[in-house]
Formats: C-alpha cells, sequence, structure tokens
C-alpha cells in the first residue's frame, strides 16, 4: 500500500460519445491513465446509479460516468 | 441529463455510508474530444490515488 | 398515492444493531413510485448496507426482494420462508405495509426504513404534494376538485380569512391560500355563486380510528363458498 497503490477506476462510457473519443484518443495515440476500466453502456442514459455504488461496493477505488 | 443526477444520487447515497463523493463523477464530452476523455481518466486516477484505497477493498484481492 | 421518505441512514443503522441476516424487503406500489422504498431503493439501500458493514468489518448478511404490494397477504406470503431464514425484516414499504408484513411474521422484528408522509400527488420529477387527508366525507365537489382541509391550514370549510395576502397564505409567503386557489378555480367555471353560500360545519365523525371498510358483497359470497365447502 501507499507508495505502490495503483488505483482501480472503472468508467462507465457511452457508446455514442465517450466510447468514441475513447476509441480516438487511442488511434490519436494519446496516453492517459492505464488505470481505468472502460464499461460501455449504449447511452449515458442507461446509467442506473447501482452501477456506480456497486463499483465502488466491489472494491474500485473511483468510478466515473462520461457521456 | 438522467446520469449526471444519477452521479449526484450516488454521491449522496455513498457520503452517507462514510465513503467519499469524490470517488464518483461525471463528465460531459463529445465523440470527438479525445483530450477530455484523456483528462477524465488521469482526473480520477489522480483523485483515487489523492484519496487513497477503497476501504472496501481491503481483505479482498484487488 | 401515498409518499414515504426514506430515513436517515444513520438512523437505519442503529435499529439494525445486532442482527446478523436481514432482509430489506421494498414495496412495488406507492412507494416505488415517490422513489423511496421500491426496487431500485431497495437495491441502492442494500448496497450502502453492505458497504457500511463491510467499513465495519462486520459480518452481517443483507438480502433483498421487492413485493408488489406489502398492504396485501397474498403478496407477503411468498416470501415469509425467505424472511424466517433472517434475524430481521428492514421494510421499505409505508406504514400499513410495515405493520401487516409483521403481523404476518409474529415473531420476527420488522423495522421501518420510510417514514410514511401523506397521501399525494406527483408535481414533477422529484417533487411530491399532499393533498387528501382522508378525512372520510369528501367535500371536493363543493370546492372546485381542491381541498381546504388539506391545503388550509385551518381547514377552513369558509374562507378565505383575513391572512390571506396576494393569494399567500400568512403562515408562509410561499404557500398558496387554498381559497385564493378554490376562488380562481371556481371562477374558471362559472361557479363563483358557490362561494355566496355558507358551508355548514365539517362533520368529521367518519375519521373515526382505525377505520374499517367491508364490502357486504364479498364477504357473504366468501361466507357462502366456505359454508358449501
Amino acid at each position: 500500500m501507499g507508495e505502490d497503490f495503483e488505483p482501480k477506476v472503472v468508467g462507465f462510457c457511452c457508446h455514442y460519445c465517450a466510447y468514441s473519443a475513447a476509441d480516438l484518443a487511442g488511434s490519436m495515440r494519446m496516453e492517459y491513465s492505464p488505470n481505468v476500466r472502460i464499461i460501455k453502456l449504449e447511452c449515458t442514459g442507461k446509467l442506473d446509479t447501482l452501477h456506480l455504488l456497486s463499483a465502488i461496493e466491489d472494491g474500485a477505488d473511483a468510478a466515473f460516468v462520461a457521456g | 441529463m438522467r446520469a449526471k443526477k444519477r452521479v449526484k444520487q450516488a454521491k449522496k447515497l455513498l457520503e452517507e455510508v462514510g465513503l467519499e463523493a469524490d470517488r464518483v463523477e461525471m463528465f460531459n464530452l463529445g465523440a470527438s474530444d479525445a483530450p477530455r476523455f484523456a483528462s477524465a481518466c488521469n482526473e480520477m486516477t489522480e483523485r483515487a490515488r489523492r484519496l487513497g484505497p477503497n476501504p472496501l477493498r481491503k481483505g479482498r484481492k484487488a | 398515492m401515498i409518499v414515504g421518505e426514506r430515513k436517515p441512514f444513520v438512523e437505519i443503522c442503529d435499529r439494525l444493531q445486532g442482527f446478523k441476516k436481514v432482509l430489506v424487503l421494498g414495496c412495488g406500489t406507492c412507494v416505488s413510485v415517490c422513489m423511496a422504498g421500491g426496487e431500485k431503493e431497495v437495491e441502492l439501500l442494500a448496497s450502502q448496507l453492505r458497504m457500511a458493514n463491510g467499513l465495519k468489518d462486520g459480518d452481517v448478511e443483507i438480502i433483498e426482494a421487492t413485493i408488489q404490494r406489502q398492504c396485501d397477504k397474498e403478496y407477503i406470503e411468498p416470501i415469509l420462508e425467505k424472511a424466517r431464514e433472517c434475524d430481521a425484516v428492514l421494510s421499505a414499504g409505508c406504514g400499513a405495509g410495515v405493520q401487516l408484513v409483521a403481523e404476518m411474521l409474529q415473531t420476527l422484528p420488522v423495522i421501518p426504513a420510510l417514514n410514511t408522509r401523506f397521501i399525494g400527488v406527483a408535481l414533477g420529477e422529484g417533487v411530491w404534494s399532499e393533498r387528501c387527508r382522508a378525512c372520510g366525507n369528501c367535500l371536493l365537489a363543493d370546492y372546485g376538485g381542491i381541498c381546504p382541509m388539506t391545503l388550509c391550514p385551518k381547514s377552513l370549510v369558509n374562507g378565505p380569512c383575513g391572512g390571506s395576502k396576494e393569494g399567500k397564505c400568512e403562515t408562509s409567503p410561499e404557500r398558496d391560500c387554498a381559497w385564493m386557489l378554490i376562488y380562481e378555480r371556481l371562477r374558471k367555471q362559472g361557479k363563483l355563486d358557490r362561494m355566496r353560500g355558507l358551508a355548514p360545519l365539517k362533520d368529521y365523525s367518519a375519521q373515526s380510528h382505525p377505520a374499517r371498510q367491508v364490502n357486504e358483497a364479498y364477504v357473504k359470497a366468501e361466507m357462502e363458498a366456505s359454508h358449501s365447502k
């Protein structure tokens, strides 16, 4: 722990915007945090409060929604 | 937007439990907004580092 | 619908202290619509309870179920077995639901997760407002469909009183004067002459508690059916 703590972050991404943005970031060879695990949603409108709570309940250090 | 309300709700519920509301966040961005996506990922990873490990992860194989 | 509000999380945790296995029981009718005790809210509350337990290194097991109605025995029956495997039930139903679940379980503590507030309507997303006191003697026909017993702090059957200022109630500048609303409604309906009449004192005798209602036809049919068996 401490120094060697590598956070686990869950990113809920909208298929039509943030997921495309992530794709684009990849093809642009942009560097960003490798700690993020992306979960694709059909649309952020599908996001349930429970998705965020479950992510934290199951041990994620942070979770975000992008869309 | 619906997701924004739900993120707000999640923040409130986490706070009630005694966890940091900052562990969850909402970012609005467009399909071509790759830099903003990258900064969102970095921002959340930084936040997680600042807040420290999720106390619920202890004892669990991360 | 009956509008309820989830109790503060700390109060719920306090009441659950000492129990090792708890069933969080939602209700799919009124409290589901007012986003207080339906399936979604039960999932969130159960998740919160598991997290709180995890933070304390506790070993409490939280299970969930949501039934269509907690105020009807036939809906409660299917979850009785599941409930009996627990030390307590945390009911997210209204006060009536909590009581019927407790009555059917008898030996098991049933703890309310909500404060039951009122009979009301949804004004918009996330906003509910009281409309009915369940007085048992409805006079809405006289008042253009606006209940002065509920909306006027004095429950005046003849109004407005001297505290009505520019359409607002003297108790709060944010509160509409119920009698102003009634006047406007009757005016729109061309029934302003109703304001001229003097309403007799309201008969509150129908509001005796606990109220009970019996539909004779159904009760008789039930009795005949059991006799013919």
